[in-house]
């Protein structure tokens, strides 16, 4: 250590330490002894990635302690490698120290100038590497393009027998109140046989032309633990199976394939459980029974409302059909007495003709001929007289006639009116009197339906 | 119709509320719309009386042991 500095102040009373030195010169020193460390490989995760314009920074950590690193970029990115939190890699390198200066602060560092990924790191790489070629291949698609049921029946479930994924998948089911029908494929979850395992449940499950959707759960580990979920066979089985697959594997934080290419991935069986049934079923209940009657209301109402207009149309032509009628009956009535009255007057007439010629044909023999033709004539012209009569009449029948046809109120019924009737028959003509009568037939132009007033009050 | 489902129907029976509630459909439109929206919710509530008679748990070895059962049974 160099002589202390004269211009210093002075050291502290008592003090048996040397010095005092200028910190400038004891932070060189440090520098030169850390640099004489030996250079070594450590291993343990990496924490805290971060990059300046210059270097790359991040700490090591295990479960005893840490250490701040640096690596040149440079060097960082000749190596080709991609570096996430929670890699677990192997560094080489020594010990450094940035002495700072009046303006800028002093820092620690294993200056790392080799670097490789690890144990975990390894599988992170390969699993990075599968990721991008089924992303490539489009098999993080086909699942999410598949329509996924609101309320499904039949529910598939592949997990471990005893894991604790299968009590937060029925948890979630009762949250939504669905009590269908629910198939657990039950097949190990972390092995190296829990791959094809899984596949295989998931494929006797889809071949159930029942099951609707899959929920594949499983509760969080180390990525070791849910690499079976990153299988590519799996994963491929998965991406081409012909019903939705609902993944929760692992926690929140985890991220292993089987949710890229899951039409849903989840963070909790639970949730997972509710996104394959996505309604509440009370809810739903509560909902079809108000949409039930709003149904029942409207067809009420309606035929009500209905009722009251045909009503008062079929007042309308009824009234009129009921005048020319009542006419025409009239019109029949008084032609039938007018005939009548014509025939008779005619025959008593001729009587006093005949008893006249009777009279006087013991008289005027002569004349007899004469007066029978006179009243030949005579009764030709009666009836002639007779017979325009009726003639006329007809023809006024006939026009009368057709003028009712046309207001027939079967015609006005083949159009699309209906006639409300009570039980005798008599056409009523007023809501108050079908709410009385409480039992009516509606009239359409093809036949009777029976009626019959639900509630008299409902719409008074 | 083969392809109705829950979610389709659901959809349709609110549709024909609307259409109801709007007060513009004739008469014939209402009584057709309350006919098929009366269908509607009856396969509504088939399908919610489906998953509303108590949980049914099954193991899919067992099921599809009874499943192949069935098939021998049939042969």
């Amino acid at each position: 250590m160099a002589e202390p500095d004269s211009t210093a102040a002075e050291g502290i009373a008592g003090s048996t330490f040397p010095g005092p030195y200028p910190v400038g010169v004891y932070a060189a020193q440090l520098k030169r002894r850390l640099l004489d460390f030996a250079r070594v490989q450590i291993v343990g995760e990496v924490w805290g990635l971060r990059h300046s314009h210059a270097r790359v920074y991040f700490e090591l950590r295990d479960s005893r302690g840490a250490l701040p690193c640096s690596m040149w970029l440079s060097d960082f990115e000749a190596l080709g490698v991609m570096l996430t939190d929670g890699v677990r890699v192997v560094v080489g390198g020594g010990c450094d120290y940035y002495p700072g200066s009046a303006a800028s602060s002093p820092s620690f560092t294993f200056a790392v100038s080799e670097l490789r990924i690890a144990g975990e790191g390894d599988l992170l790489v390969q699993l990075e590497r599968l990721r991008r070629q089924l992303h490539a291949e489009g098999l993080f698609d086909p699942q999410k393009r598949l329509a996924r049921p609101l309320l499904p029946r039949t529910i598939g479930v592949v997990t471990g027998e005893r894991g604790k994924a299968r009590d937060d998948v029925l948890a979630g089911l009762r949250r939504r109140g669905w009590e269908g029908r629910l198939v657990w494929a039950f097949a190990p979850v972390q092995d190296r046989h829990a791959a094809p395992r899984i596949a295989a449940a998931l494929r006797e499950l889809a071949a159930l032309q029942e099951v609707e959707v899959v929920i594949v759960a499983r509760g969080g580990g180390s990525l070791a633990d849910l690499f079976a979920f990153c299988d590519e066979g799996l994963c491929r089985t998965v991406a081409l199976l012909r019903v939705p697959v609902i993944s929760s594997v692992g926690h929140h934080t985890d991220r292993t394939l089987i949710d890229d290419v899951a039409a849903v991935a989840c963070s909790t069986p639970t949730h997972a459980a509710e996104a394959a049934v996505r309604i509440d079923c009370r809810a739903a209940r509560a909902d079809l029974t108000a949409s039930a009657r709003r149904l029942e209301v409207h067809g009420r109402r309606t035929i009500l409302a209905r009722a009251r207009t045909l009503a008062q149309l079929s007042r309308a032509p009824a009234a009129h059909v009921a005048r020319h009628r009542r006419h025409l009956h009239q019109l029949v009535r008084e032609l039938r007495a007018s005939a009548r009255r014509g025939v008779s007057a005619g025959q008593e007439l001729a009587g006093v003709h005949m008893l006249v010629l009777g009279r006087k044909a013991s008289v005027a023999a002569l004349e007899r001929e004469r007066n029978a033709t006179v009243l030949q004539a005579r009764a030709a012209a009666l009836r002639r007289v007779s017979d325009a009569t009726s003639g006329k009449r007809a023809r006024d029948l006939e026009r009368l006639r057709l003028a009712l046809a046309a207001r027939d109120p079967e015609r006005t019924l083949e159009r699309g009116y209906a006639l409300v009737q009570d039980a005798a028959g008599e056409p009523l003509t007023s809501a108050a009197d079908a709410r009385d009568a409480r039992d009516l037939a509606i009239r359409f132009h093809d036949g009777f339906v029976p009626a019959r007033v639900s509630d008299p009050e409902a719409e008074s | 119709v083969s392809e109705r489902s829950y979610e389709t129907a659901i959809a349709r029976v609110e549709e024909i509320i609307r259409r109801l509630d709007s007060g513009e459909a004739g008469l014939r439109e209402t009584l057709e719309l309350v006919k098929e929206g009366r269908e509607l919710v009856e396969y509504c509530a088939t399908e919610l009386e489906a998953v509303g008679r108590g949980l049914e748990e099954l193991r899919l070895d067992e099921l599809v042991a009874r499943l192949e059962a069935g098939v021998r049974e049939e042969r």
